[in-house]
């Protein structure tokens, strides 16, 4: 940790040009399969501040692009969204060994667990509509208007969902170690019921749940995290992911564990100035699961295959794969 | 369910072996909480894990025997047939696994051709058995 600690150090102080600057307290902290998260402090005569180093893995869970979960922090933060402010973006391995980012610790704050049934406690009701609201803003927002419409991702409305689909079918087809019959039919279920084109093309965030934003003691919401699955698409894909059952104890009718399914909705209908016509958002609801399924059976593969030991992986190759195959097949199920 | 226990205990032991305070208490308090949580789901699958193929591999058999007669498709038709006469052979992990692949193959060759020929009923007993197994396999975090 010393080196990584001395490396880091020598980096900032060319970076933002501060010879005297001193690293401290650099430790590694949980959260985030996709990136190894240290925390540190930076010291620059009486100024210190905390800070979030992000680095990629030697074997990531999903492939996904640092630049573009960068670029997304820049932009929002820039907008008055609660992110982190951005420090530094690094793609040369050589400076610590792999590609890395830096960006503002935003201290003194809690994270809501997926397993809780009422993680928020008292300030369920005023997280929510600032979570719901939060993504409402963020589905508001065109692309063009923030430098991010190069962003992958389809950018036509009619072929915006099929485009996701493909995305992770291929995952599936890659990590798939056992057959998985109630995924393929989801599979099957969403190409032959696509949902009406995009209100618009959006950045989406992609992994927008509880456990991935930080709030306060008051319940004000600080940081909205984790923006390494960003991408273009349907704004109703970040809403049918928010309010999928797992983050949730399993209640989908207070998804998230915050306020009311149909409360939620409605604040995100006002924020974003969109619909969320109820085919729609079901459509995006069972893609929100074979999503899901696509991410944790890939966890799985790069556990069982030695690939990435984190215990995380093993938990959703587990825990979260057979949650989803049960949502799915109650969903279909019904229909069938 | 993948990873296998094997495997889970395995890699948690090099885990723990290879020292989880390496990266400071924080991270250290994290991982620890995430191994009790995967070796315990472990420990259960140890109690409950044959059971659940068993039941699942004979659901399989008596739903492949139950829709075969209304498939149209000779070959489809005689590999559901086999399959609902087959048996495992004994209660190892790693035999009912193998069975249990090759029969959910089978279940999503069937599906496929009950939906496109729009085989309601069969379609419904699909499904039955679908949900079954899914509740079956759901992971319970509590005692």
């Amino acid at each position: 940790m010393n080196e990584l600690s001395d490396k880091l150090q020598t980096y900032l102080r060319g970076k933002l040009g501060e010879p005297a600057l001193v690293v401290s307290g650099l430790a590694r902290i949980p959260g985030g399969a996709s990136r190894e998260t240290y925390r540190f402090r930076a010291r620059t005569g009486a100024h210190e501040r905390g800070l979030i180093l992000r680095r990629d893995p030697e074997a990531s869970l999903i492939e996904t692009e640092r630049s573009a979960e960068y670029r997304a922090y820049e932009a929002f933060h820039a907008l008055g969204l609660p992110v982190p402010a951005p420090v530094a973006l690094e793609l040369d391995p050589a400076p610590l060994e792999r590609p890395f980012f830096i960006m503002e610790e935003i201290e003194n704050c809690l994270t809501g667990s997926i397993l809780s049934p009422d993680p928020y406690g008292v300030h369920r009701e005023t997280i929510g509509q600032q979570f719901y609201g939060v993504l409402g803003k963020i589905a508001s927002v065109d692309p063009r208007d923030v430098g991010l419409s190069d962003f992958e991702g389809e950018t036509d409305i009619h072929d915006v969902a099929m485009h996701e689909v493909a995305r992770w079918e291929k995952v599936i087809d890659e990590d798939e170690v056992e057959p998985q019959p109630i995924v393929r039919a989801a599979l099957r279920w969403l190409k032959h019921n696509p949902p009406p084109p995009a209100q618009k093309i959006a950045v989406v965030h992609g992994d927008y749940r509880t456990g991935n934003f930080l709030f306060d003691e008051t319940g004000k919401i600080r940081a909205i995290l984790d923006w390494e699955m960003a991408h273009l698409g349907d704004p109703l894909e970040d809403l049918g992911w928010a309010i999928d059952p797992l983050w949730a104890g399993g209640n989908p009718d207070f998804p998230g564990g915050m306020i009311a399914r149909a409360e939620a909705i409605r604040a995100w209908e006002k924020a974003s100035g969109l619909k969320a016509e109820p085919a729609a958002l079901r459509w995006w609801e069972i893609f929100a699961s074979v999503k899901g399924a696509a991410i944790w059976i890939s966890a799985a593969r790069e556990y069982a295959q030695g690939r990435n030991i984190d215990p995380i992986n093993a938990f959703s190759g587990w825990f979260c794969l057979a949650f989803h195959n049960k949502v799915l097949a109650d969903r279909l199920g019904e229909a069938a | 369910m993948n990873p296998d226990v094997g495997t889970i205990i395995g890699l948690s032991v090099q885990k723990i072996a290879s020292g989880v305070n390496e990266h400071g208490a924080a991270f250290a308090q994290g991982t620890v909480g995430l191994l009790s949580t995967v070796l315990t789901m472990a420990a259960k699958e140890y109690d409950r894990g044959a059971d659940i193929r068993f039941a699942e591999n004979a659901d399989m058999r008596a739903l492949f025997g139950a829709i075969a007669p209304a498939v149209g498709d000779a070959g489809l038709k005689a590999k559901l047939e086999a399959a609902a006469k087959s048996a495992d052979a004994n209660l190892r992990i790693s035999t009912l696994n193998e069975n249990n692949y090759a029969l959910r193959r089978l279940l999503t060759e069937a599906m496929i051709f009950v939906e496109d020929h729009r085989l309601r009923d069969a379609e419904r007993r699909i499904w039955a058995v679908l949900k079954d197994a899914a509740a079956r396999r759901l992971v319970q975090l509590g005692p």
